[in-house]
C-alpha cells in the first residue's frame, strides 16, 4: 500500500500506519466481543413477556379492529407500558385515553390493584374483566350512551 | 416452504433489479460480491413496494404479485444482457509509469498498485510506481479483517439471539408496530396511520416495515426472527458492498480496510440487531454514492450505474425520512456539479452528455418516488417536524441553538461508534495523513456529487435539529449517533476512494 510514494521514508510511515488502524479496529472487535450479551444472560422475548404474553387473553376478547382507550400507570415507564400494550393489541388502535367506550388498564406493577393515583379514574370507570397481571378491561359509562363510531372498537 | 418460496422470489427480485442496471458487456459473474451484496436489500426493497402496492390496490394473491415481478424484472434483465453493449466495454484507462494512459485487463497480481488519479476514463499522467509490497503487512491486514468478521458475526448473532424482537423503544414502537398493522390489519391497515398514535410516527416511510409484513403474510404470522434476520442482512451486506466496491475501484487492500473499520465499529453492528431502519437507510446511502463513484470510473456514459444510484438513492427515501433529505441533496449536489461544468464552459458536447446522463437516475429514482409521494399524500398524517412554523423561524433566530448542535456534532464525531481507546474518525484522519498527504487523487463527478451530497444530508439534519419541535438536547442524545452511523459506511467508502492505500484493480472481475 505504500507503492504509490516516491520516497523511501513513506513506506514505513504507511506500514506503520497500516498496523496501527488494524490493531485500533481489532481493539473495537474485542470490545464488541465482550460487550456481547451470552445467550444465559440475553433477557429473550424480554418484549413478547411484557407485550405479547400479558395482553394475549386481552386480545382475544377485544374485537378485531377500531379504537379503544388506555389507562396505566403514571411514572418512568409508563410510556413503554403504553407503547407495549399497542404493540400487543394491533390492529386496535389504543389511543391513551379514557374517552372511548372500551377502555384497557394497565397497572403493570400493582398487578391487578390500581394504584392510588390512578384511581380516581379508574373508579369512573367500570371494571368489565380483570385479566390477571395488572391488565384489566373497563367500560366507560360515559361513553355507553354515545352510538360507536366507525373507529370505535365494538 | 412458503418462507424459501418467499427468500427465492425475493433474492430473484433483488438480483434481477441489480442486474438491470449493470453494464451490459460486463460478463455476469463480474463483480459477484458486489451484486450478491445487492440483492439482498434490493429484493428487500422490492417486496416492501409490491406489499404496499397490494395493500393499496387490496389484492390478497402476493405470491402472484410476487411471481409476475420477478418474472418481469428477470425477463427485463435477461432481454438487456442480451441485446449486449452496442459500444462495447470500455476497459478503464491506467496510466503507465511513463505517464500514457492504457488499456490494461486489470491483471491478478497480489496487492499490485493502480495510480489512481491517473485512472479509468482519463489521460493519465501516471507518476506512480510499482514497489513490491511486504508480504507480512498484506497478511496482517488479511487475518485483522478476518478476525473482525468473526467478531461481528459472533457478536451480531448472538445480540439478535438475545434479543429477538429488537432493541430499543423504536422496535416496537415504530417499525415492527407498523409492520403488524400492514400485516394484521388486512383491508384495514391504514388504521395504523392514525393521528391518535402520532407518536408511533406514522408517516415514516415503508420499506422495512413493509418487507417484514410480506415475509409474515407468506408465513401466515408475525414470526419475530423476519424483522432479526432482515437486520443482519443489511448489516453485512452493507460490509459486502462496501468491501466489494472499494475492492473494484482501489484494490483489495483498500477493501480489507475499509471493511474492517465499519466492522469495527461496535456501535454500527449493535445496531444492525436493533431492528432498526438506520442500517438500512446507511445502505441504501452507500449504494447511491458507490454507484455515483462506479460511474466515475467506468469509461462511457454507464447511464446503467447512474440508474442503480437512482433505484438506491429512491429506496433510501422509501426508508426513513432522513433518505428523502439524502435524496434531495444528491439531487442537488448534482444540480450543483452540472451549473459548475457550466461555468467552467465546458465544451457543448461535453455539457450535453452529462446533463443528458443524469436523466437515468432520475427516470430510475421515479416509480419509488410515485410510491413515496401517494404514501405521504393519501397515507401518513403530516408529520410533526414542520407543524409550527412560527415556532420554527423562533428557533432559528436562537444562538444558543445553534451552539448546542455544535457541540453535540463536536462530540458525537469521537464517540458515536463506541469504539475503544480511538475513536474511527480520529483513526481516518490520522491515516489520511500517514497514507495519503502526499497523494491527491483525481476525482470524479460522481465522488464530488457524493461528497457535497452527504455534506448537505449533515447540513439538513444540522436545521432539523435547530427546528425540532421536541426538546433539542433531548432530540440531540437520542439520534444524533444514528444520524452518524448512517453516512458512516459512504464517509469509509469514500475516504478509502480517495487516499490510496494499496490500490489495485479487481483482478479478473471488473465492471
Amino acid at each position: 500500500m505504500q507503492d504509490l510514494l516516491p520516497s523511501d521514508r513513506a513506506p514505513r510511515r504507511i506500514t506503520i500506519a497500516s498496523v496501527i488502524f488494524v490493531l485500533c479496529c481489532l481493539l473495537s472487535s474485542a470490545r464488541m466481543v465482550l460487550d456481547t450479551p451470552l445467550p444465559r444472560q440475553g433477557k429473550a422475548d424480554e418484549i413478547a413477556r411484557l407485550s405479547d404474553r400479558r395482553f394475549a387473553a386481552l386480545r382475544a376478547e377485544l374485537p378485531q379492529r377500531g379504537v379503544v382507550g388506555y389507562v396505566g400507570e403514571s411514572g418512568s415507564l409508563a410510556v413503554a407500558d403504553y407503547y407495549l400494550a399497542q404493540y400487543a393489541l394491533t390492529p386496535l388502535v389504543v389511543e391513551h385515553s379514557a374517552n372511548h367506550r372500551m377502555v384497557v388498564g394497565n397497572f403493570p406493577s400493582a398487578a391487578g390493584e390500581v394504584p392510588g393515583q390512578d384511581l380516581q379514574l379508574a373508579q369512573e370507570l367500570q371494571l368489565v374483566k380483570d385479566f390477571g397481571n395488572g391488565v384489566l378491561l373497563f367500560a366507560n359509562p360515559r361513553f355507553a350512551d354515545i352510538p360507536a363510531t366507525d373507529k370505535d372498537a365494538r | 416452504m412458503a418462507l424459501v418460496l418467499a427468500v427465492i422470489l425475493c433474492l430473484v427480485c433483488g438480483f434481477a433489479l441489480a442486474s438491470l442496471g449493470w453494464p451490459r458487456s460486463a460478463g455476469l459473474g463480474s463483480a459477484v460480491l458486489l451484486r450478491a451484496s445487492l440483492t439482498g436489500p434490493f429484493g428487500l426493497a422490492v417486496f416492501s413496494i409490491i406489499f404496499f402496492i397490494g395493500r393499496v390496490f387490496g389484492v390478497s394473491h402476493l405470491v402472484a404479485l410476487d411471481l409476475i415481478a420477478g418474472t418481469m424484472l428477470a425477463a427485463a434483465a435477461a432481454r438487456r444482457r442480451s441485446q449486449g453493449d452496442p459500444q462495447g466495454l470500455k476497459p478503464a484507462l491506467i496510466a503507465a509509469p511513463g505517464g500514457t494512459a492504457e488499456a490494461v485487463p486489470y491483471p491478478a497480481v497480489p496487492f499490485p498498485v493502480v495510480p489512481c488519479s491517473d485512472r479509468i476514463g482519463s489521460a493519465g499522467s501516471g507518476t506512480g510506481k510499482r514497489i513490491s509490497h511486504p508480504v507480512w503487512l498484506e497478511r496482517v491486514v488479511t487475518a485483522g479483517f478476518v478476525v473482525s468478521v468473526g467478531a461481528a458475526v459472533y457478536s451480531a448473532w448472538l445480540r439478535a439471539w438475545a434479543r429477538p424482537q429488537g432493541s430499543g423503544w423504536d422496535a416496537f414502537a415504530i417499525w415492527n408496530l407498523h409492520a403488524r398493522f400492514l400485516f394484521r390489519g388486512g383491508g384495514h391497515w391504514r388504521d395504523g396511520f392514525s393521528p391518535l398514535i402520532s407518536w408511533s410516527h406514522p408517516d415514516y416511510p415503508l420499506l422495512l416495515p413493509a418487507a417484514v409484513a410480506h415475509f409474515w403474510s407468506y408465513l401466515g404470522h408475525d414470526e419475530p426472527a423476519v424483522p432479526a434476520v432482515i437486520g443482519l442482512v443489511f448489516t453485512f451486506c452493507t460490509v459486502g458492498l462496501l468491501c466489494a466496491a472499494l475492492w473494484l475501484l482501489r484494490g483489495r487492500s483498500c477493501a480489507l480496510l475499509g471493511g474492517l473499520a465499519l466492522l469495527s465499529t461496535p456501535a454500527f453492528i449493535d445496531l444492525g440487531t436493533w431492528q432498526y431502519a438506520d442500517v438500512p437507510l446507511s445502505f441504501f446511502l452507500l449504494a447511491t454514492v458507490a454507484f455515483l463513484c462506479l460511474r466515475d470510473e467506468r469509461a462511457g456514459s454507464s447511464p446503467g450505474l447512474l440508474a442503480l444510484a437512482g433505484v438506491a438513492a429512491g429506496f433510501a427515501a422509501w426508508t426513513k425520512n432522513e433518505g428523502v433529505l439524502f435524496l434531495c441533496a444528491i439531487v442537488l449536489a448534482l444540480a450543483w456539479h452540472m451549473g459548475r461544468e457550466r461555468s467552467r464552459k465546458m465544451s457543448s458536447q461535453g455539457f450535453e452528455g452529462r446533463r443528458v446522463s443524469t436523466i437515468p437516475l432520475l427516470a430510475a429514482l421515479t416509480p419509488v418516488l410515485v410510491v413515496i409521494i401517494y404514501f405521504k399524500r393519501f397515507v401518513a398524517p403530516p408529520g410533526d417536524l414542520f407543524s409550527d412554523p412560527a415556532s420554527m423561524l423562533h428557533k432559528v433566530l436562537e444562538p444558543a441553538r445553534y451552539w448546542a448542535v455544535i457541540k453535540w456534532y463536536a462530540t458525537e464525531f469521537f464517540r458515536f461508534g463506541h469504539w475503544l481507546a480511538i475513536p474511527g474518525t480520529l483513526l481516518l484522519v490520522g491515516f489520511y495523513f500517514a497514507v495519503a498527504k502526499e497523494q491527491h487523487a483525481r476525482r470524479g463527478p460522481g465522488f464530488r456529487a457524493a461528497v457535497v451530497g452527504l455534506a448537505l444530508t449533515l447540513a439538513g439534519y444540522f436545521a432539523v435539529y435547530l427546528i425540532t419541535p421536541l426538546d433539542i438536547y433531548w432530540h440531540l442524545r437520542f439520534s444524533l449517533d444514528r444520524l452518524f452511523l448512517q453516512v458512516w459506511p459512504a464517509v469509509i467508502f469514500l475516504f478509502f476512494l480517495s487516499v490510496r492505500a494499496g490500490e489495485q484493480s479487481a483482478a479478473g472481475d471488473r465492471i
